[in-house]
């Protein structure tokens, strides 16, 4: 006994004792990465959220002014509004849809391995190249009713919605799969025998087996369309236009991220910090209602 | 409450593979694999069983040998593929599981985890839309029985395999079923815990008189739960019959085998008809069987053959001159000890020896002889290994 433990110790002081050491030296490649990308550019973008800037060496300290100019700005809050109808409508969509064909996949259906394949391969195409395609696509189904995605904000914006759902299904699938496979099939039978016909088993027993790969999906799909940018660039990249009476214009289908880039590459150089301040309020945006939807779905989860 | 006939079920699982891919020329098959038919595996052939209201059957056998088969057609989650079942008089075949009026427990005990225990014992009355107070009712009177009461308001995986498995149980009595289905249910539990569970359903089944049908692999859980036993291999049925019946009377060499612990020693033996005697020559010791035996061999007009012979361990005594052989290793069990002897013919040789009788003599290598009565030799056929006396 007394031998084991002498190995044992004599284990940890070789092996372990000199690598644990240098723990920091195996850290600084991904840590430094960590800071290059992420932390100095964050704390920066804050930093300029409150300068006027045009070139990020040139930047000087305005303190709050860019705030209150991106939150009276029309176009910016009619962006939110725009993309959280669309997030909603989206996440409801991809969701539900997703989950009702990765049930039907799972149910043995002759070719389903096929299915699978075909329903995930939009997702290998970029959103620049899908935009353009799917534009084509309802260009050519519109030009017969002599309209165009470009002249009717709601063409747009369910063109919007036909695209997202198309591309991301079948990623959302292939989650919703995984987890309708790992519910036990004896729990299903046990269910069967309990009384439950097809509609109570999967509302009470399947659904919330599968809370974790639900939790996963609506994040996935909620932070997706808050943050869509190219899709959106290329489908309509914010047409129809309304020109108010004030000179400001409103691009009706424009989304956040694509609102915070025209601000930030328009041709008024001078809302530079504008767009630096809507980027920041995105990005709380973003993660609040992430976190909150994490914990409520999370809330949910069983174990088995 | 209610009798439940089997009669000639079967379940064929149609081959997945095309004829192509399956080749031209089958496999020669092992001894006793499923059959592979043009149809597909046959799980269960020919199955048929009259079960008395509230009679404790119990399905026994091997991995593979068709009795979950059996049971899951029996609570209508496998197709049966030919053949008829029958719950109370109703012909069930093709009726849903929900409506035969029976309840299952699961070896996996397959509990909702997102419903607390209340929650999963209620889910079937709730689905039937039982009134509340009478659900209430229902599900406190079978924690009651099975003494989980005070974990009804718990998750599942806040309890141990133990309780699970009586929530599980909860789940079906709640019920109140015609037929109490249950597969493996023991199985997932420690050795310790298996016996007292084991104990729990016998005073369970006292207490929710109704007809029990119970799968396990494990002899023990058979002999001490079954009124009948139904011993399964390769599909088929072996032997039918009480505890005590099939303990005394195997059909045949491989249900003696599979029945009773330690294992039945077998011998290659001479069966010798001498006029309306009988003896067995095992190893040139000859033993004149019981006239009991004689008899119902004679009535079978059974002839001089060589038989194998099988004398369980429990019935082999040590003798001054006997069948000679050599102690290869003695397990001290407690209350009795376990010798395995070498024979002459290089056989081992199970011998239980109570404490008693000087076991610390017993080292490896000394020399014993044994001895067994005539009237507890079981004689199988050579040929088909089937029962010479019984069958």
């Amino acid at each position: 006994m007394k031998l084991k433990r002498d190995a044992g110790a004599l284990n940890s002081k070789l092996l372990r004792r000199p690598i644990q050491k240098c723990f920091i030296l195996f850290l600084i490649p991904t840590f430094g990465a960590f800071i290059i990308g992420f932390i100095y550019p964050f704390l920066q973008c804050i930093y300029l959220s409150f300068c006027k800037f045009i070139t990020t060496r040139n930047a000087t300290f305005i303190g709050v002014d860019n705030y209150k100019n991106a939150l009276s700005d029309s176009s910016f809050l009619h962006a939110f509004w725009y993309t959280a109808v669309f997030a909603v409508v989206s996440l409801l969509l991809i969701n539900v849809l997703a989950f009702a064909i990765a049930y039907a996949l799972t149910r043995e259906i002759k070719g389903s391995n096929l299915f699978r394949t075909v329903f995930f391969m939009p997702n290998l195409i970029g959103g620049i190249v899908l935009g353009y395609i799917w534009s084509m696509i309802f260009d050519g189904i519109l030009s017969r009713y002599n309209t165009s995605i470009l002249l009717e904000s709601k063409y747009g914006f369910w063109g919007l919605i036909i695209l997202m759902c198309w591309q991301q299904i079948g990623y959302m699938m292939i989650i919703y799969i995984a987890g309708i496979q790992s519910v036990p099939e004896d729990m299903i039978e046990a269910a069967r025998i309990d009384g439950a016909n097809g509609w109570q088993t999967l509302i009470k027993v399947v659904i919330p087996s599968v809370m974790p790969s639900i939790t996963i999906c609506t994040f996935l799909t909620l932070t997706n369309s808050f943050k869509l940018f190219d899709q959106n660039l290329a489908l309509t990249g914010g047409s129809p236009f309304e020109f108010n009476s004030d000179g400001s214009v409103i691009k009706t289908t424009e989304m956040l991220a694509l609102n915070i880039y025209n601000t930030f590459y328009g041709t008024n150089t001078a809302a530079r910090g504008t767009a630096q301040a809507k980027a920041v309020i995105f990005f709380i945006l973003v993660a609040t209602i992430s976190i909150i939807q994490l914990r409520t779905t999370r809330n949910k989860e069983v174990q088995q | 409450m209610a009798k439940v006939t089997l009669k000639d079920i079967t379940k064929i699982y149609p081959n997945t593979q095309t004829k192509k891919k399956r080749g031209k020329k089958a496999e020669p098959k092992a001894k006793g694999a499923p059959q592979v038919t043009d149809e597909g595996v046959v799980a269960v052939q020919k199955f048929s069983l009259d079960i008395d209201d509230k009679e404790f059957i119990v399905l026994v056998g091997p991995s593979g040998c068709g009795k979950s088969t059996t049971l899951r057609m029996i609570a209508g989650l496998e197709d049966i593929s030919g053949g008829e079942l029958y719950i109370g008089d109703k012909l069930v075949n093709d009726v849903e599981p929900k409506n035969r009026d029976i309840a299952m427990v699961f070896q996996s005990y397959a509990l909702y985890p997102h419903m607390t225990v209340y929650e999963n014992m209620a889910f079937s009355l709730k689905i039937k839309k039982v009134p509340k107070d009478e659900i209430d009712k229902k599900v406190r009177e079978a924690a009651e029985i099975l003494d989980i009461t005070q974990y009804l308001d718990r998750k599942p995986k806040a309890l141990s395999g133990g309780q699970r498995q009586r929530v599980a149980i909860g789940r079906a009595i709640v019920r109140d079923p015609a037929v109490f289905l249950m597969d493996e249910p023991l199985s997932n539990l420690d050795a310790k815990l298996r016996n007292q569970m084991r104990a729990e359903i016998i005073k369970l089944r006292e207490r929710i008189n109704t007809t029990f049908i119970y799968v396990t692999h494990d002899q023990t859980e058979a002999m001490t739960l079954g009124d009948r036993i139904v011993i399964m291999k390769d599909g088929y049925i072996q032997q039918i019959g009480t505890p005590q019946e099939v303990f005394d009377h195997p059909a045949n060499l491989f249900v003696a085998g599979f029945i009773g612990m330690p294992q039945m020693n077998t011998f290659d033996a001479k069966l010798i008809r001498e006029d309306k005697k009988y003896f067995v020559d095992v190893l040139g010791i000859k033993v004149e069987l019981s006239a009991e035996k004689s008899e119902r061999l004679l009535g079978r007009n059974v002839e001089s053959q060589d038989v194998i012979l099988g004398v369980r361990p429990q019935h082999i005594v040590l003798t001054d001159n006997g069948i000679k052989g050599s102690v290869d290793v003695s397990e001290m069990m407690g209350s009795e000890v376990h010798l395995h002897v070498k024979t002459a013919d290089d056989k081992d040789v199970v011998v239980i020896v109570p404490t008693d009788n000087n076991v610390l003599g017993f080292t490896p290598g000394s020399e014993v002889n044994l001895i067994f009565g005539g009237n507890v030799a079981h004689i199988f056929s050579k040929e088909n290994e089937r029962n010479l006396e019984w069958d």
